[in-house]
């Protein structure tokens, strides 16, 4: 039997060890195509297990140790706003076949367009796994489109390398991706804090803060504060939000969500300075459906 | 040993470990169940069909988990096969060595095994990784940080997995008629008679 063959084993586990060792560019033309041909057979297993995981625990509370009112605030702008994306997806579908019945053809809507999304592929073995989803080049999703959950929680970016129905998307939280840049906002409206009306005594309402955030996984980043101007510490606090403001990234997710800052301390290796610790609104190992921003044109090419 | 009983298995265990076990993640580990399957196939199965079996588990998860390389707006995802496969046929290999020590009809015996497994195979994997990375990868495949810190990372995760293992594996113990192992021996496998495997 074929399989009873150790000189075939001897074989297959040297086959194993050449291809560990070739370069990512050696299979790139091949490889993911053999994944996805591998992994077909899981997605209906693991879109039910993924339901069943939500029932044995439920997903965390995005908004933890946030005063009631503010988070029932943030909870209602989550929702219009996801309210607001399946809308815009409706109207897309109705577009398209308004388009197909007539000729016409709607104008452009600032650039990028929404696309749902099902998380069709997690890798199992490691945290902070790349997230295969079930659109690619054919639905205009391209390199560097952000993905979103939840209105406005960023999860993470488009990896180059997808194919025509397939992509995958790489969490913030995973080490791999990079710095990011983003910029704190003082919780609460117009910069507020705990303070009435948002003015501390002898203070006005709280600055914005630029931060670079480095990913340590396990849905957390972690930056460094730089001191103002002034040389005073940045004011930032637990509980502030802390939005996207990264250049390399596309228009459309600037301002995004990334997290709330959970924590404030020393800085390891200099103690006088401070780092903030933030933590991802949304849980890329327990997301099942995302929204990725689109470009227009891409959408365009994408359905010629 | 039946085959498409092993590939049921192991499909099953990689996608509850994709989506089901997050479940049961404790202090951002999430417990894998694959260490557990591979030593209870590695404590029964013969060593071809062990290893066999090692090799294709790894396959699998060398296809859900993709290497970052570089890319002009965003990284470049590509799955890269072998790294997986080594260090699972590691683990297995592990075992097969460790077995003739081990009481086998015993779910406590398999959570040890599992976390040896495991460990072997977190070893290799990170080995193969930092050669990797060292000309072919811009980034680590272990994800970021140093190789020390992600095996420390992998142990205790492997030890998570062995604990919350220990349900699946006396299970496991049940279903060992419906594998048809060559070495399980007259009681376990169907009344048949021990035969030795390759």
């Amino acid at each position: 039997m074929l399989l009873a063959s150790r000189r075939i084993l001897a074989v297959v586990l040297c086959a194993a060890a050449l291809l560990a060792v070739l370069p990512q560019s050696a299979q790139a033309p091949w490889s993911g195509r053999l994944a996805s041909f591998l992994w077909a057979p899981l997605r209906p297993g693991t879109a039910a297990l993924a339901w069943l995981r939500d029932r044995v625990r439920a997903p965390e509370d995005p908004y933890p140790n946030l005063p009631d009112e503010l988070r029932a605030a943030l909870e209602e702008r989550d929702r219009l706003r996801g309210e607001l994306d399946a809308a815009d997806l409706r109207i897309g579908k109705l577009e398209r076949e308004v388009g197909e019945l007539t000729g016409y053809r709607p104008a452009d809507r600032a650039g990028w367009r929404p696309r749902l999304a099902n998380v069709v592929e997690r890798g199992g073995a490691r945290p902070g796994g790349l997230l295969g989803i079930d659109i690619g080049v054919a639905q205009g999703v391209s390199e560097g489109d952000p993905a979103v959950v939840g209105g406005s929680q960023l999860l993470g970016i488009v990896a180059a390398g997808g194919s025509e129905g397939r992509s995958w998307v790489v969490p913030l939280d995973d080490r791999r991706a990079g710095r990011i840049d983003a910029v704190v906002h003082p919780s609460g409206a117009a910069g507020t804090g705990k303070g009435a009306a948002g003015r501390e005594p002898g203070r006005g309402p709280r600055p914005t803060v630029l931060v670079q955030l480095l990913p340590q996984g396990n849905r957390t980043l972690v930056g460094e504060l730089e001191p103002g101007a002034d040389g005073r510490a940045a004011d930032v606090r637990a509980g502030d939000a802390v939005l996207l403001s990264d250049a390399s990234w596309r228009p459309a997710a600037q301002g995004m969500r990334i997290g709330l800052v959970e924590s404030v301390g020393a800085l390891d290796a200099n103690p006088l300075r401070r780092r903030i610790t933030v933590r991802m609104e949304s849980d890329p190992a327990r997301t099942s459906r995302l929204v990725v921003k689109v470009r227009e044109s891409a959408v365009q090419g994408g359905a010629r | 040993m039946r085959w498409w009983v092993c590939a049921i298995a192991l499909a099953v265990v990689l996608m509850a470990d994709a989506a089901l076990m997050p479940a049961f993640a404790w202090r951002g580990m999430s417990p894998q169940l694959w260490p557990t399957l591979l030593a209870f196939i590695a404590l029964y199965a013969s060593r071809g069909g062990a290893m066999w079996a090692a090799v294709v588990l790894g396959l699998w998860m060398d296809a859900l988990n993709p290497a970052l390389g570089i890319g002009s707006m965003a990284p470049r995802a590509v799955p890269v096969f072998g790294p997986h496969a080594l260090a699972c046929a590691a683990g297995a290999w592990t075992i097969l060595e460790l077995r003739a020590w081990l009481y086998r009809r015993n779910a406590l015996t398999v959570a040890f095994a599992a976390a040896a497994c495991g460990l072997a195979a977190s070893l290799t994997f990170v080995a193969v990784a930092g050669l990797r990375s060292s000309y072919a990868d811009p980034s680590p495949l272990w994800g970021g940080g140093s190789g020390a810190a992600a095996l420390g990372n992998d142990a205790l995760e492997v030890l998570v997995s062995a604990v919350v293992g220990i349900l699946p594996a006396w299970a496991l113990q049940w279903t060992v008629p419906a594998w048809d192992f060559e070495v399980a021996g007259p009681r376990f496998g169907g009344g048949r008679g021990p035969r030795q495997g390759a």
